[in-house]
């Protein structure tokens, strides 16, 4: 029987596949924009994205606009990997499924 | 049933995927306003030219245009990330903008002014471009814009002058104000479909 592969635990939480899932889409994103999108509270945000952060997936940058305080967060080239190798995982795993 | 249960999880998962890279890359496409606010432009630059009698009417009009289009973009996308596909269409506009300009101040400076010409090179300029983002968006409605400009572009060339200025005009109304009033509408269509949320 051929081995399936097994899923990356910390791309496979929902609200951390989703953020991936977004950022993967463009250069880089602020906090606010994320929470928006995800309809997530501040506080599971922040340690869902500290979580990818550690991981390496992602990095974090602040900055001042207006005198106003930015976190933004963009994809590394790790995180992208990972969420390739995630999806063909997830592919396999589903086989005729999909 | 254990096994279908996880598929369905899985599938969930795949589905999330696609929706959320859909929703990232949906973020900074929203410039249906542009459109009408150029054509607009376009129509007040004409008229201005046409009675007043002014050879400053095309190059103010077109300046204020430029900085009345920025300041509304850096407010409307303000907190918006960028994507790829809005650089790569963004870059398309903003140097055809650039190259317009640039031409057709050289023209105007150096007293080389034709209306043929004048209404060719806007006419092509403006037919690129909208090619340009027509095939990058695999749009339809905007490659037949591009069409339209394209011809009244061919069409300054061998018309008179009269024929030339309905032929912009009329490639303004049908390419800028409602091409940009669909887009509108379809942008406001789009953000209502709402999201999905993790």
């Amino acid at each position: 029987m051929p081995e399936m592969p097994e899923l990356n635990p910390v791309i496979h939480g929902k609200l951390r596949l989703a953020l991936l899932s977004l950022l993967s889409g463009v250069d880089e994103a602020e906090f606010t924009w994320l929470r928006e999108k995800t309809g997530s509270t501040d506080g599971n945000l922040g340690a869902q994205l500290m979580k990818l952060e550690e991981a390496g997936y992602v990095a974090m940058k602040k900055r001042f606009v207006l005198r106003k305080p930015q976190t933004l967060y963009r994809m590394t080239e790790k995180g992208r990997a990972a969420l390739t190798e995630y999806i063909s995982a997830l592919k396999e795993l589903l086989g005729s499924a999909i | 049933m254990e096994s279908k249960a996880k598929d369905t999880e899985l599938t969930e998962r795949l589905k999330l995927i696609e929706s959320m890279v859909a929703e990232g890359r949906q973020s900074s496409e929203s410039w249906g306003w542009t459109f009408v606010l150029w054509g607009i432009a376009y129509y007040i630059a004409t008229a201005w030219a046409m009675w007043g009698h002014s050879n400053l009417a095309w190059p103010v009009t077109m300046i204020t245009a430029g900085v009345v289009s920025s300041v509304i973009a850096s407010r409307m996308t303000r907190g918006q990330p960028e994507t790829m596909l809005g650089r790569a269409i963004g870059a398309v506009w903003a140097s055809m903008g650039i190259s317009l300009f640039i031409v057709l101040i050289s023209l105007g400076i150096t007293e080389r002014y034709d209306t043929h010409v004048f209404m060719a090179i806007i006419g092509m300029m403006l037919g690129t471009a909208n090619a340009t983002s027509a095939i990058i968006l695999k749009w339809k409605m905007q490659f037949a814009c591009a069409v339209v400009w394209l011809g009244s572009a061919v069409a300054s060339c061998f018309g008179t002058e009269n024929q030339a200025w309905i032929a912009f005009l009329a490639a303004t109304f049908f390419c800028q104000i409602v091409f940009g009033v669909y887009a509108m509408i379809r942008e406001s269509q789009r953000r209502r479909s709402g999201v999905v949320h993790a």
